[in-house]
């Protein structure tokens, strides 16, 4: 693109690398106030259990211990930890069941909540812990969906006969299935299997409450979507939601884990009982079974293909495990399956359904991908199996399917604005080498495989959720601004590409702009950083924002200098006249005579914008591996990934290629080794440290190369588009087209360790 | 051995620390010395958040108990500017995107100190195993080796360490 910019497009470092670099930048553990109690909570032995008695009296009279909190001192108001389904979806998209309470009267999981203490120091608190006496009574326990629906199968949730919590019926099918089916040459037919993920961001989860003497609440939590989570705060603890003030501290990772409430009621409740500050830290093995992780899927895909390689009928039927709750599970299948159907592929006949069912495990819900991680692994290997069928090369058969601009959307009834997917396919495939690498015979013991696979991911929750997004702008009589907005910083560098939006619409320099985030008492509504949303809603908002307060920077030029506004324009903090750019001012001399003004014309000029997404333009990414195997040990290394992305325009190439690089070794994980294990008779979490749940270290870095398309898509803040999660899902079904390429094995169970490929 | 008053030197600064025998580095660092830019991850000395360096050489405080540490020169990622001069490595880590959450950036720096102070010009292999132990879960590691090679010229070519 030809267009000349100052800030867009650059790779300029976000403003709060500094202060990270330096160890200056203040995360929740690193949180002080007078007074202030640690927490503790205490957590279930058994994975099923009814709370019979707690008996908190030698607790009680421990020194040092200030609060105890059990299942009869919290409120009784029936909550999911998911924000969404608070108000976020419409009234008639929010029939899920709400099963949780800030402690339940059953456990329903190893790590379930059962109490939690408040003391002086941590020492005293882990005492505490020690000395409440809980008479539980065991029931029988189910840690597997399928024999968790069986009609003999313990209930876990009294409302729910069969453990299925929600059944969906996908609401957007198209055409006939069956009919489509009957049309088809061939199909394929399979089921695959996706354990959990973890997010496992480095920083465990954490929270700071205290009430003040007004009774009114502040909150420190590292939140993705802190004023949707203020009010589920409000609503659970019946406290006015004008009385809630909630901070993020930085966000040490997050990746979905901290868009759902997580130590906060717990830590709300032991600060209203104690009347103090309390701090209430995560160990590392809380922060992997305690709180959510991925959803587990059991999912079969059908795919039916003409001769000539056209994709006639789509389906899937996906049993997803939510663990002990609900949280997250049923909108994340429904994501899942609407990426199955409606994704990256044209294809007129779709159908889906899918339960969402209870066992005695850890808490399943939505991470980065959200849902689109088990559709994906199975479309993206459904479609290299039918092109074998077909007697087409991968990338052929993919490039004859794809969807392309025009074509319905990732929701059928909404038209795709754009699609560069073309182009990342055959880019990607170039630099890869594909077509002389498939064309190698693969033998001997070590064998090099390659493969690819593709996909579509939404840019928002548009139309499913609430996307709105606010920011303000003001200019400072220096010429600088403060800018003000509700996204969440979680390391993407959001805050850093919202400058570079404003800088450019307002025609200051990146370096004069002061963002303001985490802070409800001051920045307006957001929707949150979640759903890949904030660059593309928020980003549209700052726009907006900042071309206002220009507009009234110029409307004070034009009368000094005496030009009509059509004739003004501003770039890097001058205002100039387009026709004659030697006669202008300085952007700080406008800005300051109009605060410090003697001609009864004050004005702070500042915009300010409160807008919603109007459309859904999603990101678009094609993945290429290339993997070595020892077809002897099924030891498997991955030599090289090719990222090719469509993600619009990208503001800041540097952070976005953070982003792709990052969520392809989170990728890389998923598929080979982030075994999220639980032993299947007992429910005993085996994935409890780092040393079990291996996330990925330099020693498995791939060479990655990432290509950016470049496709400014007329919705977006400069034309850019979501690219927070887009590069996560599609490396599991790459490399385990690339194992078959290898070997000719398919691998259906994530993760794919060696013992799953021999 | 109970309580007792102990002598530390923290980024070249001296510390009178009431030291109890179970308490880990990370706990005085943290707590008592009131530098929280060392960072706590796992507890268990497997992700590197908390590395700080002893004499130079990089040890997870999580898993050092300070009584074994106190007559030693500990450096925190706190010790590493000079006033508000940044060091080559963070500007480095800064300049390519080597810093996204930020929660494992100073194990990391620190790391990279010592690394190029033992190698001055280190192929990216020897980077990957020095980094090793250190855990990133946002950034997927690219541009931290991007950054350690960087930093490397620069202090290859500025003569700084």
């Amino acid at each position: 693109m030809s267009q000349e910019f100052s800030f867009v497009g650059k790779r300029i470092p976000p403003p709060d690398r500094a202060e990270k670099a330096t160890g200056s930048a203040v995360y929740g553990a690193d949180i002080k106030l007078p007074g202030m109690l640690v927490g503790k909570v205490l957590r279930s032995p058994h994975p099923h259990a009814k709370i019979m008695r707690i008996d908190t009296s030698k607790a009680e009279n421990l020194p040092g211990v200030k609060a105890i909190i059990t299942k009869d001192d919290v409120p009784k108001k029936a909550f999911n930890v998911t924000i969404l389904p608070h108000y976020m979806l419409p009234p008639e998209l929010r029939g899920d069941p709400l099963d949780q309470y800030v402690l339940n009267d059953k456990v329903r999981f190893i790590g379930d909540a059962v109490a939690a203490v408040a003391a002086t120091n941590e020492s005293i608190a882990d005492k505490a812990l020690e000395l409440l006496d809980v008479e539980y009574e065991e029931l029988p326990a189910v840690f597997d969906p399928i024999e968790a629906m069986k009609p003999d199968a313990p209930k876990i949730h009294d409302f729910s006969e069969d453990n299925v919590s929600v059944h969906l019926s996908f609401p957007f099918p198209t055409g006939d299935v069956e009919k489509g089916f009957q049309e088809a040459d061939s199909i394929v037919d399979a089921t695959f299997r996706a354990m959990n993920q973890d997010h496992c961001p480095l920083e465990p989860t954490v929270c700071v409450a205290s009430f003040d003497t007004d009774g009114r609440l502040t909150v420190w939590s590292p939140c993705q979507i802190i004023h949707p989570a203020k009010k589920v705060i409000a609503y659970i603890f019946d406290i006015p939601e004008g009385k809630i003030r909630w901070l993020t501290p930085h966000i040490g990772g997050a990746f979905g884990a901290k868009q759902s409430l997580t130590a906060e009621p717990i830590c709300i409740a032991l600060a209203r009982k104690a009347g103090k500050p309390v701090k209430l830290e995560s160990t590392r093995a809380e922060e992997l079974t305690a709180f959510e992780s991925r959803e587990r899927v059991i999912q079969n895909g059908k795919l039916g293909v003409k001769n000539d390689g056209t994709i006639t009928a789509l389906q899937t039927k996906v049993i997803a495990d939510a663990g002990g709750y609900l949280t997250h599970s049923s909108v994340t299948t429904f994501i899942n399956m609407r990426g199955f159907l409606h994704g990256a592929y044209r294809c007129p006949n779709t159908a889906a359904e899918a339960d969402v069912v209870y066992t005695n495990t850890p808490i399943a819900g939505g991470m980065r991908g959200y849902g689109d991680s088990g559709g994906v692994f199975t479309m993206g290997q459904l479609i290299d199996m039918a092109a074998e069928k077909v007697g087409m090369d991968t990338v052929e058969f993919v490039l004859k399917n794809i969807k392309r601009a025009g074509d319905p959307s990732l929701v059928p009834f909404l038209t795709l604005e754009d699609s560069g997917l073309e182009d990342c396919i055959k880019l990607g495939a170039e630099k890869i080498g594909w077509k002389g690498k498939k064309a190698k015979k693969k033998e001997g013991v070590k064998r090099r495989g390659i493969g690819m696979a593709c996909g579509a991911h939404n840019t928002t929750a548009y139309p499913v959720a609430v996307e709105h997004s606010s920011a303000t702008i003001k200019l400072n009589p220096d010429g600088s601004a403060n800018l003000v907005v509700g996204s969440c910083e979680m390391g993407q560098g959001i805050l850093g590409s919202l400058v570079q939006i404003a800088a450019e619409g307002l025609g200051i320099n990146a370096g004069d702009i002061h963002v303001i985030a985490g802070d409800t008492d001051i920045t307006q509504f957001d929707a949150g950083s979640h759903a890949s949303r904030s660059l593309y809603v928020m980003g549209n908002a700052v726009l907006e924002a900042a071309r206002e307060a220009k507009g009234q920077l110029l409307e004070r030029a034009g009368k000094t200098l005496g030009v009509p506004v059509e004739e003004l324009d501003v770039k890097e903090s001058r205002i100039y006249v387009k026709s004659a750019p030697e006669k202008g001012l300085p952007v700080a001399e406008v800005a300051q005579n109009a605060i410090y003004n003697f001609e009864g014309e004050s004005l702070n000029i500042s915009g300010r914008s409160s807008l919603e997404a109007k459309q859904l333009s999603p990101s678009f990414i094609a993945i290429f591996a290339e993997i070595e195997v020892d077809t002897e040990t099924g030891k498997l290394k991955v030599l090289r990934i090719v990222i090719a992305a469509d993600v619009g325009r990208a503001i800041n190439p540097m952070t976005v290629e953070g982003q792709l690089e990052g969520a392809a070794i989170q990728g890389l994980g998923y598929a080979l080794t982030e075994d999220f294990a639980f032993d299947k008779n007992t429910g005993v979490p085996i994935s409890d440290s780092l040393e079990s749940y291996k996330i990925p270290s330099t020693l498995d870095l791939p060479n990655i190369e990432v290509i950016l398309v470049d496709r400014p898509v007329p919705s977006g803040p400069f034309g850019a588009k979501g690219a927070g999660e887009i590069g996560l899902v599609c490396v599991a079904p790459a490399i385990a087209n690339a194992i078959y390429d290898a070997m000719g094995i398919r691998v259906k169970e994530l993760p794919m360790m060696p013992e799953r490929i021999i | 051995m109970g309580k007792q008053i102990s002598r530390f030197t923290v980024n070249g600064d001296p510390y009178e620390i009431i030291l109890e025998p179970q308490m880990a580095l990370i706990e005085v660092l943290r707590d008592q010395v009131g530098l929280t830019g060392t960072k706590c991850g796992c507890g268990t000395g497997s992700c590197g958040a908390c590395t700080v360096l002893v004499d130079g050489k990089p040890i997870l405080s999580c898993l050092t108990l300070a009584v074994t540490v106190k007559e030693r020169n500990i450096l925190t990622i706190e010790g590493l500017a000079e006033g508000s001069a940044l060091h080559p490595i963070q500007r480095a880590f800064i300049n390519n995107g080597a810093i996204q959450c930020g929660f494992c950036t100073p194990g990391m720096i620190l790391t990279t100190k010592a690394l190029l102070e033992k190698t001055p010009n280190p192929t990216r292999e020897e980077v990957l195993m020095a980094l090793s132990g250190n855990l990133c879960r946002c950034g997927g590691y690219v541009k931290i080796v991007d950054a350690v090679l960087a930093a490397a010229e620069i202090i290859r070519e500025g003569g700084q360490t």
